[in-house]
């Protein structure tokens, strides 16, 4: 339905979105992780022809959109990053505003206000202004406008930034339900990969501009398939330890998370006994330690050494 | 380009409270610092000399022969007191050829009324002197003060300073000056929007919608204008019909006027909005390089008392001079369309240029 070919985009020389190629099927959900400045917005901005690319292409049905977006932008909802909404009116009046400029015939407008709202759970508040509102509720009326002209294609971008945990679960439940009973396909951008994991069906992911994997989720996991993954809390950690642990046979990939250790070693390697002897020569006692159930967390260590939230 | 505009509207008709303001402040300045003083001015005169009398009736008589002024003849001690005790400004005290003005303070309507009386006086002067040595002084006074009436060649009466001793109104002119200053505030403000919108993301769901960029930029143009305008009229309508200026008798000319400024101005601030860095930027300086627009075109002082070229050529480089000029001559000097044809045409001029220059450099920042 939705592709992009080799899409590039560099400001001012820096290389920002190296050739990504990504796709959405009719009906899809799919996950777009990175870290922040992996350049995932960018990605976004210029599939949603808000952004001129360097080079490469989007594609909507074969057909390219970039010298005339106008069929893409109809089918087309986009939650931008940013709280885009007028603090100083009501939800109402945001979206009316918004549904006026998306063309939403009059004797429409007022029934698909009230459905929106119904959507994200603002009927009762809708008269109240958008600056009165807490972050979670920004959130839902910013998706919301997204939603007024029926668009076939959902993309958010990081819709669950900085609220809380509950909004977060209203958010995630909604966009499912988007998805899996209006059949809305949904590209949903984050750096939460517990949030991916629980929408997406394929998930790409993203660092320093590249896609550096991509798959269904357990594919993602297979690559780990011949690797364990081992947290360990040491009573102190120092270098020469650490040093130690990257030396022991096997260990691909060693990564210090606040007083956890995480490591990443090939399978059946005799890591465990291993590391005890070297915690002795120095002076370092292993207090605790387990062997990990993969997770795309681990993906992204594996494939990067380092974790989403660096 | 309605919905734009349309919400535009629905912010100000939520908070109307900066432009009542606005509004409010604007009549207020004008009153509070031009004293408040508007035609007809009531004078009190009297004299002490011997023929007390014979003076009072002389000057009595040709001060009232013309202005928007009425002179009184009134008891010596009754007229100190007014002053004293600020029932009036002034009152003047006659001489056989000479008069004092009797005041407490330095309003521009004592200005005003000086103005007004040293005219007559020197002109009473230059036909006595003419008429003391002719045999038929009567014959020789009508002759002269028809021909001062109706010169032969066109001939500018100045005083020492250099000033124009028409009965030029700076109440009036400090009026347009104060009101088109508000509307300058009110105008910019309103242009800021689309810079604010852009950086809150709202245009890029604008522009992600089927309505077209220029119609966009037209919503937010049309209501930064309209508001702009709206504000503007009503000041005027104040001013005209609630506090009884005399703004002359073609108000429709004076509406054009505030139209095309108001397009030219919007201009301008659509051209201050490209420069800038972006909204903050445009809140922090634009309110302090306005207030001195008018204050290098000379719109607080007297015409012709800045000559600086540099400083006039900077100040014709803004809509504000030229509006006023074309204003005071609507309201002061009967100007006709034709009159006032060239101060629009180049208020026109600004707002084309700086309206092209200004929503192109508002596009080149966007990435
Ligand atoms: N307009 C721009 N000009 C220059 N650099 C930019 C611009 N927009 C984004 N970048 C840079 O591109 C990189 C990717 O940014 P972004 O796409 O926002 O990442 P993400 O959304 O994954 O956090 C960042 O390093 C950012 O600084
Ligand atoms: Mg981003």
């Amino acid at each position: 339905m939705l592709e992009t070919v080799q899409l590039t985009k560099a400001f001012k020389g820096k290389t920002v979105v190296d050739e990504v190629e990504l796709y959405l099927d009719q009906g899809e959900s799919v996950g777009l992780l990175g870290p922040n400045g992996a350049g995932k917005s960018t990605t976004i901005s210029m599939i949603s022809s808000l952004l001129k690319p360097t080079s490469g292409d989007v594609k909507l049905n074969q057909k390219s959109t970039i010298k005339n977006p106008v069929d893409l932008r109809k089918v087309l909802g986009v939650v931008p990053q940013e709280i885009a909404l007028y603090e100083e009116l009501s939800a109402y009046e945001n979206l009316k505003f918004f549904g006026r400029i998306y063309r939403v015939p009059k004797s429409e407008l007022e029934s698909r206000i009230q459905d929106t709202l119904e959507i994200v759970g603002l009927k009762e508040r809708q008269k109240d202004l958008i600056k009165t509102f807490s972050g979670g509720m920004k959130r839902r009326v910013n998706i919301a406008t997204a939603l007024l002209h029926n668009p076939k294609i959902l993309i958010l971008d990081e819709p669950t930034v900085g609220i809380d945990p509950q909004s977060r679960n209203y958010i995630l439940e909604m966009v499912r339900q988007l998805n899996e009973q209006k059949g809305t396909t949904v590209l949903y951008t984050s750096h939460y990969m517990e949030e991916v994991e629980q929408l997406c069906n394929r998930v790409y992911i993203m660092d320093h501009g590249k896609v550096i994997a991509k798959g269904t989720k357990s594919e993602l996991l297979s690559i780990l398939s011949n690797e364990d993954t081992i947290s360990v809390q040491p009573n102190r950690i120092d270098e020469e330890f650490l040093a130690a642990v990257k030396e022991i046979e096997g260990v691909r990939k060693v990564e210090v998370s606040g007083e956890e250790i995480n490591i990443i070693a090939k399978k059946a390697s005799n890591i465990v006994s291993e590391l005890v002897n070297v915690g002795e020569r120095h002076q370092v006692q292993i207090l605790n330690f387990q062997m990990e159930n993969p997770s795309l967390e681990n993906v992204f260590l594996h494939l990067t050494g380092r974790t989403l939230r660096d | 380009m309605m919905p734009v505009f349309l919400a535009q509207l629905a912010k100000d008709r939520r908070s109307p409270a900066l432009i009542i303001l606005f509004i409010v402040g604007s009549v207020l300045a004008t009153v509070l610092f031009t004293g408040g003083t508007q035609a007809p001015v009531t004078v009190q005169i009297f004299s002490e000399e011997e023929q007390t009398e014979e003076i009072e009736a002389k000057w009595e008589q040709l001060l009232n022969q013309e202005g928007n002024m009425e002179f009184v003849v009134t008891e010596e001690e009754e007229a100190r007191d007014n002053v004293r005790q600020g029932r009036s400004d002034l009152a003047i005290k006659l001489f056989e050829d000479d008069y004092e003005i009797v005041t407490s303070s330095n309003l521009p309507t004592v200005q005003y009324v000086d103005q007004h009386v040293r005219t007559v006086f020197e002109r009473e002067a230059r036909i006595q002197v003419a008429t003391e040595e002719a045999s038929n002084p009567e014959e020789l006074r009508q002759e002269i003060k028809s021909q001062l009436e109706d010169p032969l060649f066109a001939m500018e009466v100045e005083s020492t300073t250099g000033e124009e001793l028409s009965a030029h109104d700076m109440g009036i002119q400090l009026m347009y000056a104060f009101t088109l200053l508000v509307a300058m505030f009110i105008i910019g403000f309103r242009v800021n929007n689309v810079s604010k919108d852009k950086v809150d993301c709202i245009w890029d769901r604008v522009i992600l919608s089927p309505v077209g960029k220029t119609s966009m930029y037209t919503g937010y143009i049309a209501y930064a204008f309209f508001i702009g305008f709206v504000q503007t009229v009503i000041v005027l309508m104040v001013f005209n019909y609630v506090l009884q200026y005399d703004l002359g008798e073609r108000f429709d000319l004076l509406v054009v006027v505030v139209a095309v400024f108001t397009f030219s101005m919007v201009s301008i601030a659509m051209l201050f909005t490209g420069i800038v860095k972006g909204p903050e930027q445009f809140y922090a300086l634009y309110p302090s390089v306005i207030p001195l627009i008018p204050l290098i075109s000379g719109a607080y002082m007297m015409p012709g008392t800045i000559t600086h070229p540099v400083m006039t050529f900077i100040g014709d480089l803004f809509p504000v001079s030229h509006a006023i000029e074309a204003m005071i001559g609507v309201t002061l000097y009967d100007a006709t369309w034709q009159d006032i044809t060239q101060p629009i045409i180049i208020m026109i001029l600004i707002g084309v240029v700086s309206m092209g220059i200004g929503i192109n450099l508002v596009e080149r920042r966007r990435g």
